[in-house]
């Protein structure tokens, strides 16, 4: 085995779960450190956070031995080194919690250096971070021991109001588990009334196995004596046993299973509710839905057909089947949509995180501000947004928020506010990263762009503040530091949300802050989509990326530079005659039509003859590199069974504004087996 | 038929010490992701072997060997200990206290497979 994979060792097929669980691992570690934040300085920092953030450590370490990434585990081993130190008995300062931050981070980056199959950062500085933490409490080993295992009596403390100490005792056997009635959920049920203080197995006298545990609750004594139907027996917790007698102890009343077992419904707290799938399963569930929507496109068809043919009654209650079916099938596709959506709580944690550390390495005070954690966002689209939120934080607070004495300068709170908010409107949602700094001055930044050459300098006046700041080498530092300054410009942040079908929105005032908002679809499997025709061509527009449909007069029409334009809202709206760019035969020139697409200076009309109407379609993605291009988003297939193409709307306005260098394809050639591939 | 009980809290892991042992016919695998599951899963199904981590959220891994040694059921179960590099100095406490085997992650599967081959008298 070991010959076969000399490089990557006998556990590389674990490798993709190995990144799942790590990340996992991660999180709850970012999550339990900044818990402890409050605890820098205090004698005995929480105890179980500190267990809690050991064993993601120990774990990791563990696991990165086993599929060999090396720095991964040395660094988990430093960490957990020092953690188990600090359990001991110290005080947690604020070096060690910046220095736990810090591993987390290089933690993330070695890990996804692997994942990359790129060789890992330098972590050596960190690892003497560590050990010197570690050695600064005299005595205390680099390789801490394992702490001896003891069975001490439960720790009860001082009793709330109302609150009772209870004793509970639970035998296994095969027929409760097969009811989803084990150790398990029992402790999950106790941990729904109270606090479990203790839970140990005991050694019964007939040799059957036992667990007991001791729960402090104020729930009413009938709440659980509901449960002696599931053999969870209970009393009045005595201190009965010395330290150390409770494995041998015998407290399970001696007609356990004599009782008649009366139906009991299922619990609802049986066993673990959550279950990890392989993404691409979900696509394939998604894909197949996809299918039920295109046969019922084709259902619809049909019954308008044999609307003539029938008779009323029958065709009607046909079409009310069909509508049924179309609303279940919303009803569907939803239900497997939100199985793909993960709480944006992950991603604001993480922000939450690289905060901290930004403002530890600038000095600057800010209050970081969450709102709509739990908006959900499909898993696909959270992993793609992770580095442009990423870029807009470390903006906001590297440029956008000023030092605590340039705030108190011009009369602002010494402590800079930082909000990241999500929320859900309709078929899109929202991500908003706003501050209270300085806000970007315009003018600087349109002086930069001339200088750098990326604005010629009479159309500045018109151009949006967004365009300039997302042009590709646009940088307003000569020189880039630490944190701002890792190539992810705006033009990336920006090209990353427009590939994912959304937009990037921008709100400052000099002053007073700044304000991004980023705009992203729901899914991005299947879509309300514009069915235009081109050249006597179909082809589908996403809905969402569409502001608006007018109407073309061909008075309206003027050249300017060798570019139509049209006058649109007080301005002027660059037109693109899509039959020009595919290069379709278009003698005729009906366009009629103008879908809006794009914001600001980069609103461009797309130019079509006519507008079909809006139906639901299924996206397929091109997969196949030599029929990609630009300005096609993917295939659909329409309920007549005619595939058509959908457009980019996004790509093939950027591709407008550098239209010097349009492809001229010729599209007729390419639908062919661009479709075959997307089936 | 032979049980082999895998106890670690991590899915990932377990996972791994089934593929080190899939070589092994006639067996059947239980999981086991904390301590108390683990001795539930003694009383469940009639275990032959358990392969054990130490560091598990809601007991130590030495507990449970140290239970199920006081145990007249299940004193004779083989149990490999397999734990992370810096518990070595647990290793004396791990074998005393009734371990048959401590085994370091990262391990060879092909070691772990032939111990567990032996410890049941396997071909």
């Amino acid at each position: 085995m070991a010959l076969d994979e000399p490089i990557h060792g006998p556990f590389a097929e674990f490798l993709d779960d190995y990144f799942v669980e790590c990340e996992e691992h991660l999180g709850v570690a970012r999550r339990s450190l900044l818990a402890l934040e409050p605890s820098v300085g205090q004698p005995n920092p929480d105890r179980l956070l500190l267990d809690e953030l050991f064993r993601c450590f120990h774990s990791i370490k563990g696991l990165s031995a086993m599929v060999d990434v090396r720095a991964a585990e040395q660094l988990a081993h430093q960490m957990e080194s020092y953690l188990s130190a600090l359990r001991k008995r110290q005080i947690l300062t604020t070096s060690g919690l910046e220095s736990l931050i810090a591993g987390v981070i290089m933690m993330e980056q070695v890990i996804a250096a692997r994942r990359a199959g790129a060789s890992p950062p330098d972590i050596a500085s960190l690892l003497h971070r560590f050990s010197a933490l570690a050695s600064l409490e005299e005595g205390s080993p680099s390789c801490a021991p394992v702490d001896e295992p003891t069975l001490p009596e439960p720790e009860i403390g001082p009793l709330r109001p109302g609150e009772s100490v209870w004793q509970f005792t639970f035998a296994p056997t095969p027929e409760l588990a097969a009811r989803g009635v084990n150790v398990n959920t029992v402790r999950e049920r106790l941990q729904a009334v109270g606090e479990v203080v203790q839970a140990i197995p005991l050694l019964h006298v007939a040799g059957r196995i036992a667990f007991r545990f001791v729960v402090r609750s104020n729930a009413a004594e009938s709440s659980f004596a509901v449960w002696e139907r599931d053999s969870i027996h209970y009393e009045p917790y005595a201190s009965t046993s010395k330290a150390g007698d409770a494995l041998v102890e015998s407290a399970l009343p001696s007609d356990t299973e004599q009782r008649p077992a009366a139906p009991v419904p299922v619990s609802p707290l049986g066993g673990s509710n959550l279950v990890r799938v392989d993404l691409s399963r979900l696509d394939e569930l998604m894909r197949m839905v996809g299918e039920l929507v295109i046969s019922r496109a084709h259902l619809d068809d049909t019954l308008k057909r044999a609307s003539s043919a029938m008779q009323p009654a029958d065709w009607r209650t046909l079409q009310d089947t069909n509508l049924a079916l179309e609303r279940q099938l919303r009803d569907l596709r939803e239900g497997v949509m939100r199985v793909r959506m993960v709480p944006v709580r992950e991603v604001f944690a993480r922000m939450q995180f690289v905060v901290r550390d930004l403002t530890r390495e600038s000095g600057k005070k800010v209050a970081l501000e969450l709102s709509g954690q739990d908006t959900e966002i499909d898993k696909f689209v959270v992993e793609r947004m992770m580095d442009p939120l990423l870029h807009l934080v470390r903006n906001a607070v590297s440029h956008g928020l000023e030092t605590s004495s340039d705030r108190a300068a011009s009369g602002k709170s010494p402590e800079g506010h930082l909000s990241l908010r999500a929320s859900t409107t309709g078929e899109t949602i929202l991500i908003e990263v706003e501050d209270d700094g300085r806000g970007i001055d315009a003018e600087r930044v349109f002086a930069r762009a001339r200088t750098l050459g990326l604005v010629a300098a009479e159309t500045a006046p018109t151009a949006s503040l967004l365009d300039v700041l997302c042009a590709a080498g646009f940088s307003t530092r000569d020189v880039a530091d630490r944190a701002s300054g890792r190539g992810v410009g705006m033009a990336v942040v920006r090209t990353a949300v427009e590939e994912l079908g959304g937009s990037l929105a921008l709100d400052t005032t000099v002053g007073r802050g700044t304000r991004f908002t980023i705009q992203l679809p729901l899914t991005l499997a299947i879509a309300d989509a514009l069915i235009v025709e081109i050249a006597g061509q179909r082809y589908a527009v996403p809905q969402v990326s569409i502001r608006e449909v007018i109407r073309i007069e061909d008075a309206e029409l003027t050249v300017l530079e060798n570019n139509e334009v049209l006058y649109y809202r007080g301005g002027v709206l660059p037109l693109m005659r899509l039959s020009e760019y595919f290069g379709l035969d278009s003698a005729a020139q009906q366009v009629r039509y103008a879908l809006v697409t794009g914001e600001g200076l980069r609103a461009v009309g797309l130019a079509v003859d006519r507008v079909l109407g809006l139906r639901e379609v299924v996206v397929r993605p091109l997969t196949d590199p030599l029929v990609r291009v630009s300005g096609i988003a993917g295939a659909t297939e329409l309920g007549d069974g005619h595939a058509v193409l959908i457009l980019d709307a996004s790509g093939l306005a950027r591709s407008s504004r550098q239209s010097g260098k349009r492809d001229n394809l010729r599209l007729n050639a390419l639908a062919s087996p661009a479709l075959a591939t997307a089936r | 038929m032979k049980n082999i009980l895998v106890v670690d809290d991590s899915a990932t892991m377990r996972r791994m010490v089934m593929a080190s042992l899939r070589t092994l016919t006639e067996v059947a695998f239980h999981e086991a992701a904390n301590g108390l599951e683990a001795i539930e899963r003694l009383a469940l199904a009639p275990i032959d072997l358990m392969t054990l981590d130490l560091n598990m959220p809601d007991m130590h891994g030495l507990e449970v060997v140290k239970f199920v040694r006081r145990h007249p059921m299940y004193e004779r179960i083989p149990v490999i200990v397999l734990t992370t590099r810096s518990d070595e100095d647990s290793r004396g406490t791990a074998l005393t206290g009734g371990a048959s085997l401590y085994l370091t992650k990262p391990f060879d599967p092909a070691v772990l497979a032939s111990r567990v081959r032996e410890f049941m008298n396997l071909p």
